[in-house]
């Protein structure tokens, strides 16, 4: 089943008088459960894709379902509680409120909608992300990694559609990308997660079960 | 959901101490203006009240007078009364010397209405027990003690009561003519011959009941009065019946005018304005420095009204500390400032009291209108903060520049080209700080400007025409006036000061009185309709404009006729006719004609007022006396009179009193002397010598208080110190609002740079990195900063001199006692402070804010 | 100093805090660079590379030791010394290109030179914008361009003051593969057509073998 369906995407902005086309028609189709990993280089549209697919872009021509809901016929404020319910996102920088404990940063999407976290699921995804000790924690006394796994449990925690990753482990060095990545992996599929990673990144690219490569707002092969 | 906000805003509220300051202090600054100037305004005009309500004697919303026992027995189920006291006059006293002292039964709730409660002591129990001032007591020749005797003398129903009273308290009187002595209702009792009531039959007081209410409410309440006393049988409209009649008591509840409320009304739209671009630039600051928190909400899934919450939250605290503390201070800032305000004031009226408690309407009206700029200036940033789309809420750099791609020039890297460069940042931001420190500058000019107007030359040739004038205190009493015989000046006085060096050109002014009215004037003025004042006995004729003439015995016009030597002819301003005023003395000297004088258009203005200018030179004016004409007397010149002419300085009760709206006449002393038989002294006008001035001023202070505290005198120089004092007033007020103006501007300024300086640490360690020193570097701050103060001064002082002529301008040449006069100092002298502050002002915060090695700085998550 | 030596330290240390938990972040590092080179420091992070990056800059001082660019002691200048010292002498690559966002391309270029108070050399920086292919977005602002884009406007920056030595920190950790190719190359060309020292920091050992020479470094000392 396809989780994902994007026809036709085209994504222009202007730029003064200049028009950029950012995406240039893609048809493209992630399947439920696999890890999709986006690559390109710096300007090909990787980003502009993953955000059009979160419905924080509105699509120039094309459309784009997500888990069946068609983006274009939902307004801003359904599309606000789609991202709440359906989708999971780990950024590369500014990811954690800095204020919150890291169990109140993980329950975060569920708090906006006043629900609260399956108890067995909560201590199971965040036994597996390795943070049982660090729940009372302020993020800034973890170490990077730890704070993105952190944001990893908090995308998981609404058993989204999708989990979207923009360059998760940009800024780490290698072994800590490879913890990072592994973690993510291992995670989404015991929870039979779809997950859509943008990197640069070749390592956390090879375990991917698809690569999927934009070049000029196009895919390539 | 509502917890968790709470705790987001909460935590993230503890997180930033340093912006919640500011934006703390800005709400507290913006509260302050607004209560300083409530405190003050309320408090004045609760002081004028006060003072207003101790010159007429009563604080009262109005009077009964004239009852039956009866009728105020009745007054107890007079639902609109909250409060009634109980008057029973008896007599004025006999045995005086030169104070007046009625002598009454009074209860405690009368005696406290009409200032007559005892300090010192207490009230009257015995039967022979009385209250009343100190400086009746000593007119009586006794010394103010509690327990002192006293023996007072009176006549009631045409019998002579002599007794022997026992002090039991006294207060300090509040007028130096009058005194109320009263005793309790043990007196009354003890004397039921003194309280007949023969009202009906004789008007005696003595036997009726008078009393000073407190209203439950002063809405309706002449249809309440008048209402009751119809049920009470009285009528009214009657203005002198022989039954009860009430009055409102017009000091208690003086008149709301329309200019005061659109005064009011621009200062709250300019305080509003002025802490709204403060608050707006310090939220919108405090926004964008956590936009990237914001979008990563939005990201995840907070909705718009989430967000909109959770900053409306933190506004709410933020005004819960700064409101309240706002309003302290301010309350205190305003209570200091008044009594220096109303010292300003009190040149004007004796006797000011200072009066100012903290009413509830001051703080809630401050706190609401402080709310109400907080919740005005709060919603653009939030609606910014909750609409703008998360990604670009990531990518958000404050310190980036803006949304220009390209720049064409490429000189930008001398020191203030770069300062210049950073200021096109945020042009919205710079825009309101450099309108809220103008606006400091534009107010404090307005401010000098309407003070350096205040026309003292005018004001002071306005109230009187020589260095000195003496007259009956009653004349300075601006609900008396000088009205009777017995008002008059006596010689003792005139020799006293001719006995003084340095006296010259003096002048002894006659006047008519209501006891000349078998002296009367017929002239060519046609008279519409006749009536009569029941309050004081007397006729009068109005023509068809409204133009009013009380008449006496022979029903011609009584006038105000005024007698007096060449040298005070000489001083008067002669618009028409005979102009050399030597010749013009002669013709008059001789029978040959009049001066008539005519009210001047507006005060300080020598134009005649057509709407009193009722005779032509040439026309003639007969003088009756007993009813026959005595005298035809051609008018010879007509002059512009100020308010020396009239009365004295701004008093004219007493000419309205006796002559109505005119006519104004003026002859030679001999001529008068001839008309009036028993012609009567009312002022005495002379110059003094210069180095002799400060002596007389002492001798007639002295004289006043010693001799005759039935005198009062006015000086130039006296009327020079009250216009200074407006002028003072003037400065202080603005000066206190125009500082606090100045301060949320600084306020504004120093926020902006602590949060750029806090924004671009990154940035500024790059460039040290790359080479720029650390001075090069507070160079460049200060420029910006300089900038700033540049546009400041440039539109500031633009904006001052086109306001100046605009609007100071024409506001002013509304008032009389102001001629404008254009002065940029004031601006000029802000400008340069504000240039040194913007100088200071970023080397102390990048001391302060930019501190740590460049490698800490570099490594800083933007 | 032997004349092809263009930049020396004697044991140079850093140390942060005291006692038992006192890091030595530089344990006596004694380097010597030649004139002209393109040279990688490799050290995985918190090997003490960025530590050491930093000293070599003058940007922090050293607990103990010596750095000697050219014949110039970095330990004895003043602060105000020190920055005219890098704005003339130094020239620097951040791994985030750290451009200042109100100023254009060429401006960003001559911006040392410029709080010197000199006039650039015009022909030399007309010469570096096009080896660096910049000659189109000369009049942009830095929000106009892509990370690569920058990074050349950097490098171009770096060059345009003629300095002994470039520092560059990790420059191509922000940028694609791609890119990042692009930015070396660039780099090796440049450092071999003007003689110019390029000591390049990386924690990449693919990118440290496109350089001249490796050093690598591992708790606070060079080793191998």
């Amino acid at each position: 089943m396809d989780i994902v369906e994007i026809r036709h995407l085209k994504k222009y902005f202007k730029d003064g008088s200049q028009v950029v086309k950012a995406l240039d028609g893609i048809d493209l189709s992630i399947e439920k459960g696999k890890f999709t990993v986006i690559v390109g280089a710096s300007g090909s549209g990787k980003t502009t894709l993953l955000n059009t697919i979160a419905g924080l872009y509105e699509p120039t021509e094309g459309t784009v379902i997500v888990d069946g809901l068609d983006l274009s016929k939902m307004g801003e404020e359904q599309l606000t509680v789609f991202r709440r319910r359906r989708l999971g996102f780990v950024f590369q920088g500014y990811n954690l409120i800095p204020e919150l404990t890291i169990k109140e940063n993980i329950v975060f999407p569920l708090e906006l909608d006043d629900t609260r976290p399956d108890a067995a699921y909560f201590s199971n995804l965040v036994h597996l992300l390795g943070l049982d000790n660090y729940l009372d924690a302020c993020p800034h006394m973890l170490s990077g990694g730890a704070q993105q796994c952190a944001a990893i449990a908090r995308a998981l925690i609404t058993k989204p559609s999708v989990v979207l990753a923009d360059e998760p482990t940009g800024s780490f060095d290698m072994k800590t990308t490879q913890n990072v990545a592994g973690l993510l992996k291992m995670t989404a599929a015991t929870f039979h997660q779809t997950l859509v990673v943008i990197t640069h990144n070749l390592d956390l690219a090879q375990l991917a079960d698809r690569v999927v490569r934009l070049q000029d707002g196009k895919i390539v092969q | 959901m509502k917890k968790m906000l709470s705790v987001l805003a909460g935590r993230s509220f503890r997180a930033c101490r340093m912006r919640n300051l500011i934006a703390a202090l800005a709400i507290m600054l913006t509260t302050i203006l607004f209560t300083t100037v409530t405190t003050i305004s309320m408090g004045a005009t609760e002081s004028m009240t006060l003072t207003m309500q101790m010159l007429k004697g009563s604080r009262s919303d109005g009077d009964f007078h004239n009852m039956t026992a009866e009728q105020y027995e009745a007054l107890e189920d007079a639902r609109f009364i909250r409060e009634y006291g109980m008057r029973m006059p008896i007599a004025f006293l006999a045995n005086t010397a030169c104070h007046n002292i009625e002598f009454d039964v009074l209860d405690s709730v009368q005696a406290d209405l009409t200032f007559c409660m005892p300090v010192h002591g207490s009230v009257p129990k015995a039967e022979n027990e009385i209250v009343t001032s100190d400086a009746a007591l000593r007119d009586l020749g006794v010394k103010p003690e509690v327990g002192a005797a006293v023996r007072i003398v009176f006549t009631a129903h045409g019998r002579e009561y002599q007794m022997d009273m026992i002090v039991s308290g006294w207060f300090e009187a509040t007028s130096e003519q009058i005194s109320m002595m009263w005793a309790g209702t043990a007196f009354r009792d003890a004397h039921p011959d003194i309280f007949e009531y023969t009202y009906d039959r004789d008007r005696d007081m003595a036997g009726t009941y008078y009393s000073d209410f407190v209203a439950t409410s002063t809405v309706g309440l002449q249809e309440n009065l008048d209402h009751w006393v119809w049920q009470m049988g009285g009528d009214p409209d009657a203005d002198n019946s022989d039954n009860l009649s009430a009055t409102i008591n017009a000091v208690t509840n003086p008149a709301l005018e329309p200019t005061t409320l659109l005064l009011g009304a621009v200062i709250t739209v300019l305080f509003v304005l002025c802490g709204y671009l403060l608050i707006y630039n310090v939220f919108d600051i405090a926004v964008m420095q956590e936009i990237r928190r914001y979008g990563l909400y939005r990201t995840v899934g907070m909705s718009r009204r989430q967000v909109k919450k959770l900053i409306n939250l933190q506004a709410l605290w933020l005004s819960c500390v700064g409101i309240p503390l706002g309003l302290l201070i301010g309350y205190f800032v305003g209570k200091a400032a008044l009594p220096y305000m109303m010292r300003t004031l009190s040149s004007s009226y004796e006797n000011v009291a200072i009066n100012v408690n903290p009413s509830p309407i001051i703080f809630v009206g401050a706190a609401v209108l402080a709310a109400f700029t907080v919740f005005l200036s709060t919603r653009k940033p939030i609606r910014v903060a909750a609409n703008i789309p998360p990604i670009e809420a990531f990518r958000y750099a404050e310190a980036a520049a803006g949304r220009k791609t390209t720049k064409k020039s490429t000189a930008g890297t001398s020191l203030f080209r770069l300062a210049w460069s950073n200021l096109g940042r945020n042009k919205r931001r710079s825009a309101f700080i450099v309108a809220s420190l103008s606006l400091c500058v534009i107010l404090l000019n307005c401010i000098g400007i309407a003070a350096d107007s205040v026309d003292i030359e005018k004001q002071v040739s306005y109230s009187i025409r020589t260095d000195f004038t003496v007259v009956n205190a009653l004349s300075k009493n601006i609900l008396e006036g000088f009205t009777r015989r017995e008002h008059g000046l006596g010689q003792e006085v005139i020799d006293a000061i001719n006995a003084q060096p340095g006296v010259n050109g003096a002048s002894a002014i006659y006047k008519n009185t209501l006891d000349d009215s078998d002296v009367t004037y017929g002239f060519p003025v046609e008279f519409d309709y006749t009536g009569t004042d029941e309050e004081i006995g007397i006729d009068y004729a109005g023509t068809k404009d409204g133009i009013v003439f009380n008449l006496g015995d022979d029903g011609h016009a009584l006038c105000n006729v005024y007698g007096m030597e060449e040298t005070a002819f000489a001083r008067m301003d002669i618009q028409e006719g005979e102009a050399d005023a030597h010749s013009l003395y002669g013709k008059m000297v001789n029978g040959e004609g009049v001066l008539l004088g005519v009210v001047s258009s507006d005060m300080g203005s020598s134009v005649l007022n057509p709407a009193f200018d009722l005779l032509d030179v040439g026309d003639i004016i007969t003088v009756f006396k007993n009813g026959e004409p005595m005298m035809e007397l051609p008018v010879l010149a007509k002059a512009a009179l100020n308010g020396d002419d009239i009365e004295i300085r701004y008093t004219a009760n007493g000419p309205f009193r006796v002559g109505r709206d005119g006519l104004f006449l003026y002859l030679p002393t001999s001529v008068y002397t001839e008309v009036y038989d028993e012609p009567v002294i009312y002022k005495y006008s002379f110059d003094v010598e210069e180095e002799q001035q400060d002596a007389m001023s002492e001798f007639l202070q002295g004289y006043v208080t010693n001799v005759d505290p039935g005198l009062g005198y006015a000086s130039a120089e006296e009327t020079r110190k009250d216009a200074v004092t407006t002028r003072t007033m003037l400065q202080f007020v603005g000066g206190l609002i125009g500082i606090i103006f100045g301060a949320a501007g600084v306020l504004n300024l120093v926020n902006t740079i602590i949060t750029s300086i806090l924004a671009r640490r990154h940035e500024f360690a790059t460039m040290q990195s790359i080479g720029m020193t650390a001075r090069q570097l507070t160079r460049m701050l200060i420029w910006e900063s300089v900038y700033y103060a540049i546009g400041v001064c440039i539109v500031g002082l633009l904006l001052s001199v086109i306001l100046a002529f605009i609007v100071v301008k024409t506001l002013i040449s509304g008032i009389w006692y102001f001629t404008f006069h254009f002065t940029l100092v004031p601006a000029i002298i802000v400008c340069i402070l504000l240039l040194l502050v913007a100088v200071i002002l970023p080397v102390i915060a990048l001391k302060v804010f930019n501190k740590g090695s460049i490698v800490e700085k570099l490594r800083v998550a933007e | 100093m032997s004349a092809n030596i263009i930049l020396q330290t004697r044991n140079l240390k850093k140390y942060y805090g005291k006692g038992e938990t006192q890091v030595h972040a530089l344990d006596g590092v004694n380097l010597e660079i030649e004139a002209g080179k393109f040279v990688a420091i490799i050290g995985t992070s918190g090997s003490g590379k960025s530590t050491l990056l930093n000293m070599l800059g003058g940007l922090d001082t050293p607990t103990s030791g010596t750095v000697m660019i050219g014949n110039a002691e970095l330990s004895g200048l003043k602060e105000e010394q020190l920055t005219v010292f890098r704005r003339r002498r130094i020239g620097f690559i951040f791994q985030n290109y750290n451009l200042i966002p109100t100023l254009n391309v060429w401006e960003n270029i001559v911006f040392p030179i410029a709080m010197d108070g000199q006039k650039p050399d015009k022909k030399f920086v007309e010469e570096i914008v096009g080896l660096l292919g910049l000659e189109q977005k000369i009049h942009s602002l830095p929000n106009n361009l892509s990370g690569g884009q920058q990074q050349r406007v950097a490098i171009a920056r770096a060059l345009a003051s003629k300095p002994d030595i470039i520092l560059a920190d990790e420059p191509t950790g922000n940028l694609d593969s791609r890119t990042s190719d692009n930015v070396i190359h660039l780099l090796q060309m440049t450092s071999q057509k003007f003689q110019q020292t390029i000591i390049m920091i990386t924690h990449n050992p693919e990118i440290a073998q496109l350089t001249d020479q490796t050093i690598r470094i591992e708790d606070g000392r060079i080793v191998g």
